[in-house]
């Protein structure tokens, strides 16, 4: 089956060269013009491989890798006309697989493509999953909205990285000093007071009864967890 | 603490507290105070971050000499001396002192002032003819001590805030300058190494309408790759004012006709309507001022494609006025303020091709004239681009 590529750019003499060129190698080809939509397709479509440019309107290539990397592995490769190591490094530790500099030769393009799928020959079976669903509970990764039933629940953005170390981690304990590093940073490890206030804030907002709560429990002495739902 | 004085203090903390400047919230701070002690000029002394000196920062005169000038040299002896000795002095008058004269019988009370550990400066208060302080006074001016260095701290925060954004800001333009340039000079470089380097492909064949459909990019990339650098030039020229003007007496409505004419040989379908009588000259380099025409009628040709424009002049007894109009779709007036600012274009302008430097450059020509230059536009209404320039002083 042909792989099919999403090829994010604003410029539509870039999606035109990098369509025409990647259709002679028999790749199905579908286009986004920001990350916003990227993001939208690439959530009603399976998708191969992502050929990602930087600088975009609305939601620029860097915001939608990372949102991306929230919720699968496909491979990303960034289109950068900045040159610069720092872009490039910021690029590839937001989780894209490559890069490739603006101006690129169409052979170097393919051949990086090549590459790239053939690295990631299980992508096809990537986690590829943009919801996330909880009892009532549920996360569109894509659009980084919370659900709690039909009601739409708005978190700040602290509330929504501190939901989704739960959600990535299901049925673990996660330690107070786990959750302070990965959310706040390490400077924060010991503010345990901190991260009683948004637990209670968070179960606020998602919980049916925030004494009792369903998504976020404690286990006394270890730390907090999302327990498994009921199959 | 008893509840009257908690709930006073609490007044007065946030009536200090509300102000936006912290000159007005030291003048809250020592006049609040002043119910319960009393004093006819206070000062602050405060030696410099950078310079050793010492700086009177804030001095008023309240009660007695108020009327004579709010000289606060009467406090600097004693400024250097609570600094020195690191200790608070209570200075009463001296034995030589004119007993018939109040304001010759000064008692003074100074302060140290600590910012952060660092003793920075001084808080003085002065009494003319006494009474002498008393240990309560002494308190209430310790307390204000402490608080005006916590005010002082903020000052001078707020003033190093301002100073690394100023730093920031204008490392950030220049950041943004070289990354612009270089993002503006590979767009059209990628086009043509893409296309180039496709149609060179030997793993596969490209039909003739696609072939020639990759040419014409490649042609007009490299088109615009010429004009960018072009432009640039001339920017970089204009701004290190390299470009000799040749100025001499320039009839507008000449100039213009003749751009227009110009421009319609190559756009023979172009209606341009003239509402243009003779005007009365200008002092200016016809070469410069037609390139400026010549970019506004190819902007409103450009952006408001088959729409009439009209040209229209004007004169007072000292300025002379264009203006072209055209009746397209308008600019959003949230992008109008930054339309003469170098490489910027309008987001979302992607199907015509720019450098983001014509305008750019019909400004500095026009400052050059001593001229203006500005725009009006309402949305689907079209847009007016003006420019004025000064009548011929010589005539």
């Amino acid at each position: 089956m042909a792989k099919r590529i999403l090829i994010v750019d604003d410029e539509p003499r870039y999606l035109r060269l990098l369509e025409a060129n990647l259709r002679t190698e028999g790749y199905e080809v579908v286009t986004a013009q920001d990350g916003m939509q990227a993001l939208d397709i690439f959530s009603s479509n399976p998708i191969d491989l992502v050929l990602m440019d930087v600088m975009m309107p609305r939601l620029d290539g860097f915001g939608a890798t990372q949102r991306l990397r929230e919720f699968t592995n496909v491979p990303i490769v960034i289109l950068t006309a900045r040159g610069e190591e720092q872009d490039r490094v910021r690029g590839l530790d937001l989780g894209a697989d490559d890069y490739l500099i603006k101006p690129f030769s169409a052979t170097e393009l393919l051949a990086r493509v090549r590459a790239v799928l053939r690295r990631a020959h299980s992508s096809s079976d990537a986690v590829q999953v943009r919801f996330f669903t909880h009892d009532d509970l549920k996360i569109d990764f894509a659009r980084a909205e919370v659900w709690r039933g039909e009601e739409p629940v708005s978190l700040s953005a602290t509330e929504y990285r501190l939901l989704l170390q739960f959600a990535h981690n299901v049925g673990k304990i996660l330690t107070s000093e786990d959750l302070l590093t990965s959310v706040w940073g390490v400077e924060y490890k010991s503010d345990k007071e901190i991260l009683w206030v948004s637990i209670a804030r968070l179960r606020q907002k998602l919980e049916k009864d925030a004494h009792t709560p369903k998504h976020i429990v404690t286990r006394s002495g270890l730390g907090y967890l999302m327990p498994p739902t009921e199959v | 603490m008893d509840k009257e004085t908690l709930s006073e203090l609490h007044r007065i903390f946030q009536d200090v507290q509300s102000k936006a400047d912290w000159k007005s919230a030291l003048d809250t701070l020592v006049l609040s105070m002043r119910g319960s002690f009393v004093f006819d000029n206070v000062a602050i002394y405060l030696s410099d971050r950078k310079s050793a000196g010492l700086d009177v920062v804030y001095a008023r005169a309240i009660g007695r000499g108020k009327t004579s000038e709010a000289d606060a040299a009467w406090g600097e002896m004693a400024a250097n001396d609570v600094i020195s000795n690191e200790h608070m002095i209570i200075r009463g008058p001296g034995k030589n002192s004119n007993r018939e004269n109040r304001m010759s019988q000064t008692h003074l009370l100074g302060i140290p002032l600590y910012i952060g550990s660092k003793l920075r400066g001084a808080l003085l208060f002065v009494r003319f003819g006494g009474p002498e302080y008393s240990d309560i006074h002494i308190h209430v001016a310790s307390l204000q001590a402490v608080w005006a260095a916590a005010l002082l701290e903020r000052k001078e925060l707020q003033e190093a805030r301002a100073e690394l954004d100023s730093v920031q800001r204008q490392m950030r333009l220049q950041d943004d300058f070289v990354s612009t340039i270089s993002h503006e000079l590979r767009t059209p470089l990628g086009f043509i190494k893409g296309y180039s380097t496709s149609l060179l492909r030997q793993d596969t064949v490209w039909d003739e309408e696609t072939q020639r459909e990759f040419l014409i990019i490649i042609d007009e990339e490299a088109d615009r790759l010429t004009k960018l650098i072009e432009d640039m030039l001339e920017s970089a020229r204009l701004q290190s004012k390299t470009i000799q003007f040749k100025f001499s007496p320039i009839r507008l409505d000449s100039l213009v006709r003749d751009v227009s004419s110009r421009i319609k040989t190559h756009h023979p379908n172009l209606v341009i309507e003239m509402k243009v009588e003779s005007l009365p000259p200008v002092l200016g380099d016809g070469v410069r001022l037609s390139q400026v025409i010549e970019n506004l009628l190819g902007n409103a040709i450009k952006y408001a494609p088959g729409s009439k424009i009209t040209v229209t002049g004007s004169a007072t007894e000292k300025r002379v006025r264009l203006s072209i109009a055209d009746e397209g779709e308008g600019i959003p007036e949230e992008y109008i303020p930054f339309l003469f600012e170098r490489f910027y274009r309008v987001p979302g302008e992607r199907t015509v091709t720019g450098t983001g430097l014509g305008l750019y450059i019909c400004k500095q020509i026009v400052m050059a004239h001593h001229g203006n230059i500005w725009v009006e536009s309402v949305l689907d209404r079209g847009t007016t681009f003006m420019i004025e320039l000064p009548a011929d002083p010589t005539l």
